[in-house]
């Protein structure tokens, strides 16, 4: 009960440097006793010595002026980053300076302006590519989300290179987003889809994607880091085994992009696409990275400005990637500002700010899996399986989205509930929905006790009308 | 939890003063208090549903209203109603308040039968299941029930349900969901989130009520009966277009406003 009180104490500043951790005590809320009130222990709140350093978490948060407010009364605590980032002042600045200082529409004008917004959305479209070590700028093609990289990349490609009987592999546990293109494309084309189980780690089964894979399979499209689950896929060996038989691969790194070091030649994979919003990027700008041999051979997707080489009135000749697949103004300042957000995040680094993430994801796994009546989907943790830093969960007995909604209302805890875009991955671990906490590089140990807490206390409101 | 107002104690659905429990144990959480929760029940405006000759059943004690209270109740008309309950919600300035009260409502919902627990039945667009079983009773009143796998959902049925359960099917159309805005809880006055439980049950029970006078109306046909053009030429403050009195009308589901009505 002090804890509580405790931990609502110390504002951002004070936390820093002294950094107050709240043992996990006894806490008693098991509908067994029910009465019984609950209690965190509050005796073993402990100060870090001044050796210690400060974390990411503690270091970055004076970038996001965002995090530092109060929601319901309570201390702001974001746990909503599988669903979208929150943006460092660097970003907002890029944004606000563009607007303010150079907008104009890119490669069209001749003048200072349209000169200037050109460079720096080429300059952008550059840092994008090192970011994740494409060979050429060209091979990133700028799309308003990962969404519509993946529809391009169906349309585009799909419908000029899928037959009937074709099969095209994905997993259960994929998006939305990469679930139903492919749906469609599959419809017009007569392309069958096959979909990739879990196995009894409750992770996709990786030796059924193996076997799968036949001279049939033209395309595999699976996610890098699942936006469930936390597991992530061996896509290095996923693209051994596909280009094997002549398949391509596309890997939806919208969760792996902003978390960890993406290497595109490394992996090797034909096609890869995330969402600047997730990464610390503005919404309305997303990317698709393609070989270029591939985006070289692809038919437009959308047509209009921007994408032609010449227009007749019967016919158009098509410019080259990327210009053939950004038809129209793009989404100038917001790629831009992507552009700050790439800077921002390897300015910090990624191997650290994995490194930072993957103590966090132990630490909220470890938390939460303490409390009772609480199941965890995906991959149990242990030394060779790290879960990325999210956790999507039951309470048993109590609906995720009236937990989402008393976390907020009472606790300025701010998480997801529903099927996060995964309807069948849901049905599949038989459920319609589960509630989702994922943090990224400027949470805080202190953001997961305060969540925990806070869930507690949920559990035993909800209890109490039992 | 209640203000002071001369509502007080018609202010909320179940309408009489009872406890929702003998005793309510206290949270050890300072940020909500162990208040007690006060929840109303009353026998004349019921929560049950007119085709259910059965009280509810509650697991804890209900006593009844005084006397003066009964005669007003009795003529409550829909709109009364949702003006009782903008005005309840209206009084609990804490989340915490409304979600509690939202809680109470849910638990004087009487549960669906499981055979009506079928996606036909489904109230799409929310977060949480939400089931709607709809009849029209054989004075052209429209009788509800409902259902939800989440307590809070199922505490937006409930208020929904005591509003207009047993309303005439003008009454059910003529609710707006901004009217419903101040009982939000976790959507902040949003009347159209797509997550905002308030707005698509009654766009359902609006939509459903709309087929279901529809259907009547064909079969009645030949019957004198009034047309209903002037009925639903607006639905939930949206004009909607009637075709010429000759023909049957095509109030076709589709021109209601169901702006957010995607499942996520
Ligand atoms: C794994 C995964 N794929 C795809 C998407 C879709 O991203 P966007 O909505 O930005 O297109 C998301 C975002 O929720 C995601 O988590």
């Amino acid at each position: 009960m002090e804890a509580v009180v405790v931990m609502k104490l110390p504002s951002f500043k004070s936390l820093a440097p002294n950094a107050i951790s709240i043992a996990s005590g006894h806490r008693s809320f098991s509908r067994v006793r029910r009465s019984s009130s609950l209690s965190v222990a509050s005796s073993s709140a402990t100060i870090a010595t001044d050796s210690e350093p400060v974390s990411l978490g503690h270091s970055t948060r004076k970038d996001f002026r965002i995090l530092h407010q109060e929601v319901n009364g309570s201390k702001l605590v974001y746990l909503d980053n599988a669903a979208t980032s929150q943006k460092p002042a660097a970003v907002l600045d890029a944004l606000q300076n563009y607007y303010e200082f150079y907008n104009s529409n890119v490669h069209r004008g001749i003048h200072y302006l349209s000169a200037k917004a050109t460079d720096e959305f080429e300059l952008a479209r550059k840092k994008v590519a090192r970011f994740i070590n494409a060979s050429d700028s060209r091979e990133i093609v700028f799309t308003r989300n990962a969404t519509e990289a993946i529809n391009l990349v169906a349309y585009s490609w799909g419908l000029s290179n899928l037959k009937p009987g074709d099969e095209v592999i994905l997993t259960v546990a994929e998006h939305h987003s990469c679930i139903v293109p492919w749906q469609i494309v599959s419809q017009k084309t007569g392309a069958v889809l096959k979909f990739v189980t879990l196995n009894d780690d409750e992770v996709p089964d990786i030796d059924m994607l193996r076997e799968m894979i036949s001279s049939k399979t033209k395309l595999v499209a699976v996610h890098h880091v699942s936006n469930v689950l936390a597991s992530s896929l061996p896509i290095e060996e996923i693209v051994v085994w596909a280009h094997d038989v002549g398949a391509k691969v596309l890997v939806d790194a919208c969760q792996s992009v902003p978390h960890m070091v993406v290497d595109v030649q490394k992996l090797n994979a034909d096609f890869l696409v995330a969402s600047s919003h997730k990464m610390c990027g503005p919404t309305g700008i997303g990317f698709l990275y393609g070989k270029s041999d591939l985006l070289l051979a692809m038919p437009p997707f959308l047509g209009g400005g921007e994408m032609i080489s010449d227009v007749f009135l019967d016919h158009s000749t098509y410019a080259e990637p990327p210009s053939r697949f950004e038809a129209g103004t793009p989404a100038i300042g917001e790629t831009i500002a992507l552009g700050a957000a790439v800077d921002y995040l390897s300015g910090i680094g990624m191997t650290k700010i994995h490194e930072y993430e993957v103590e966090l994801s132990k630490y909220l796994y470890e938390k939460l899996s303490s409390l009772p009546n609480v199941r965890i989907y995906g991959p149990r943790p242990s030394e060779n399986v790290h879960r990325a830093a999210l956790c999507s969960f039951n309470v048993e007995g109590l609906h995720p989205t009236d937990l989402a909604t008393f976390l907020d209302q009472q606790h300025g805890v701010a998480i997801r509930s529903g099927h996060h875009c995964a309807q069948p991955l849901h049905r599949y671990l038989g459920v319609n929905a589960s509630a989702r906490a994922s943090l990224y590089f400027y949470n805080t140990k202190e953001d997961v006790d305060s969540f925990i807490v806070a869930l507690a206390d949920t559990v035993s409101f909800f209890d109490s009308f039992k | 939890m209640n203000t002071g107002s001369s509502l007080k104690a018609l202010a909320s659905p179940p309408l009489i003063s009872t406890s929702l429990r003998p005793k309510r144990k206290s949270f050890p959480n300072p940020k909500f208090s162990p208040k007690t929760i006060r929840c109303m029940l009353d026998s004349n405006i019921n929560l049950n549903f007119g085709s259910n000759p059965n009280p509810p059943t509650h697991d804890f004690p209900v006593s009844y209203a005084t006397v003066s209270l009964e005669a007003p109740l009795k003529t409550t008309t829909t709109s009364d109603k949702l003006h009782l309950l903008v005005s309840e919600f209206r009084s609990l300035t804490e989340p915490i308040d409304r979600v509690k009260r939202l809680l109470n409502y849910a638990s004087t919902l009487t549960p669906l039968d499981d055979s009506a627990r079928v996606p036909a039945n489904r109230v799409t667009g929310c977060t949480t299941q939400v089931w709607l079983e709809i009849k029209m009773d054989e004075f052209g009143k429209i009788r509800f029930k409902a259902d939800s796998d989440s307590e809070i959902s199922k505490g937006f049925c409930s208020c929904l349900i005591w509003i207009l359960d047993g309303a005439k099917p003008e009454e059910v159309m003529g609710v707006r969901s901004e009217d419903l805005s101040v009982m939000n809880v976790g959507v902040h006055g949003k009347a159209q989130s797509r997550v905002n439980t308030w707005h698509n049950v009654l766009l359902s029970m609006q939509k459903r009520t709309m087929a279901l006078f529809v259907d009547a109306d064909v079969a009645h046909r030949e019957r004198d009966r009034p047309s209903h053009d002037l009925l639903f030429g607006y639905v939930n403050g949206s004009y909607m277009e009637s075709s010429s009195s000759s023909k049957l009308p095509d109030y076709s589901i589709s021109l209601l406003p169901l702006y957010y009505d995607f499942t996520i």
